[in-house]
């Protein structure tokens, strides 16, 4: 693996896709919100993207950094260096969502229908990010005997840069349908969080660069784990307290979003 | 939504927290075989990759007078690769901390393979000439090593401990005081 793809006078490199697949959630989010037929969210929904690619950023150096802590100790500076190999996904997501809840807390905006928008744009962002990793060589699976194992550090391993592109692909199909029943407000979140977790607690035990906790725990399973709770909890809440589903403006997937 | 009530609900969390913590226990990540823990070192991830705390994938070049070399034999020393080529400023201006870092550890078990990216002995020998570089140079004519070692920046340092595990890597030059830092703590370690 060599991380540059070359496509005519363009080449792509897994910080090229990493970029690209930033403008694709802006992109999508926009629309998502303006299929919700509220101009003023999409509006904001376009601004909330800065604050909360700084959080994610933030957050996934951080996430990173703890996790490599005898490095970062010994250079903190690398906390703040332009490493994109150096970056977790789970920390992008809670630094994400923290930047996002506090812009939209200053700004007086609806948070949870900008995150079930979000929901709807991250997965296909998520699943070109993940090409990138596999153009890297990031996020590389264990030694495998299977027929779709690829050859990377002189093994055949689980392509689990692919396994992860498959995964957001088919949350994206599943939050389309559940968008398209015009769920309450905060579902499409939850259903994502959900399938976020899910993802990660199985393909976090295929790859065999995880980041680890004590005893050799993978540390992007247990917040995978934490996710899938997250979205149970908030199913067992929803059964509890119904709101008023008139008063509430829905995200749908008719415009393609 | 399934109509569930609250209690089975409560059944639903504790049976996924459950399960999945069984699961997480169950995919937890294998010792390496043939390690064994020594004081103030990290968790060894088992496959070689060019990422800190995996093992450091092997390299086997030639030096500029054809001798070979692999790192495999270099095994029990704390080994810097860095890779570089004449034709990128920062590389040249890195090589004299570098010289000065061989010759003040190369005695305690210190070894420099210095892999140049795709040039030949004539680009190479008046630059080592010019600065009075001793370290063995590596020669990757076709790109295999740094692609192996996924060097898309030059240069890239790969700081290797005594049982050959990359600990720390750096794409960009690598500050003096730090490349001592990590050399000096490296060879404090035993295997």
């Amino acid at each position: 693996m060599y991380p540059l793809i070359e496509l005519g006078p363009l080449r792509l490199s897994s910080g090229g896709l990493l970029l690209l697949s930033m403008l694709v959630a802006q992109w999508l989010l926009v629309r998502a919100a303006r299929a919700v037929g509220n101009p003023t969210l999409a509006e904001q929904a376009a601004r909330c993207v800065y604050p909360a690619l700084l959080g994610a950023a933030i957050g996934a150096r951080l996430w990173y950094g703890v996790f490599n802590w005898s490095l970062y100790r010994q250079t903190p500076s690398l906390f703040v260096a332009l490493r994109v190999g150096e970056f977790a996904w789970p920390g992008a997501l809670i630094g994400g969502e923290l930047a996002s809840a506090l812009w939209c807390r200053w700004r007086r905006v609806d948070l949870l229908a900008l995150a079930d928008c979000t929901a709807l744009a991250l997965p296909p962002a998520q699943a070109l990010a993940s090409v990138g990793l596999l153009l890297s060589g990031e996020a590389f699976g264990v030694p495998t005997g299977l027929p779709w194992g690829i050859p990377l550090f002189g093994a055949m391993r689980h392509p689990t840069q692919l396994y992860f592109a498959l995964a957001a692909l088919l949350s994206f199909g599943v939050l389309r349908r559940v968008a398209r029943r015009r769920p309450l407000r905060g579902t499409l979140t939850a259903a994502y969080l959900g399938l976020q977790g899910v993802t990660l607690l199985l393909v976090e035990a295929l790859r065999a660069d995880s980041l680890l906790l004590p005893a050799s725990v993978r540390a992007g399973q247990v917040f995978g784990l934490a996710l899938v709770l997250l979205a149970l909890l908030w199913m067992r809440w929803h059964t509890r307290a119904t709101p008023n589903v008139d008063e509430i403006p829905h995200v749908t997937a008719r415009d393609g979003a | 939504m399934p109509a569930l009530s609250q209690r089975q609900w409560n059944v639903v969390l504790v049976t996924v927290l459950v399960a999945g913590s069984l699961f997480i226990a169950a995919t937890r990540v294998p010792p390496p075989s043939g390690a064994h823990p020594t004081a103030a070192q990290t968790d060894v991830l088992a496959d070689p990759a060019p990422l800190p705390d995996h093992p450091a994938p092997d390299l086997a070049l030639s030096q500029l007078d054809d001798t070979p070399v692999t790192l495999r034999d270099l095994k029990g020393q704390v080994v810097l690769i860095n890779i570089w080529a004449t034709w990128c400023p920062p590389c040249r201006a890195e090589m004299p901390a570098i010289q000065q870092a061989y010759a003040a550890y190369r005695d305690r078990g210190f070894m420099i393979l210095a892999v140049n990216q795709r040039e030949d002995a004539t680009a190479i020998t008046p630059f080592l000439e010019q600065h009075g570089l001793t370290f063995p140079i590596l020669l990757d004519r076709d790109g295999q090593a740094s692609a192996t070692y996924q060097a898309s920046a030059l240069p890239s340092s790969f700081f290797i401990d005594r049982r050959g595990v990359i600990r720390a890597v750096y794409g960009g030059p690598v500050p003096p005081r730090m490349i001592d830092g990590i050399v000096e703590q490296l060879l404090q370690e035993r295997p």
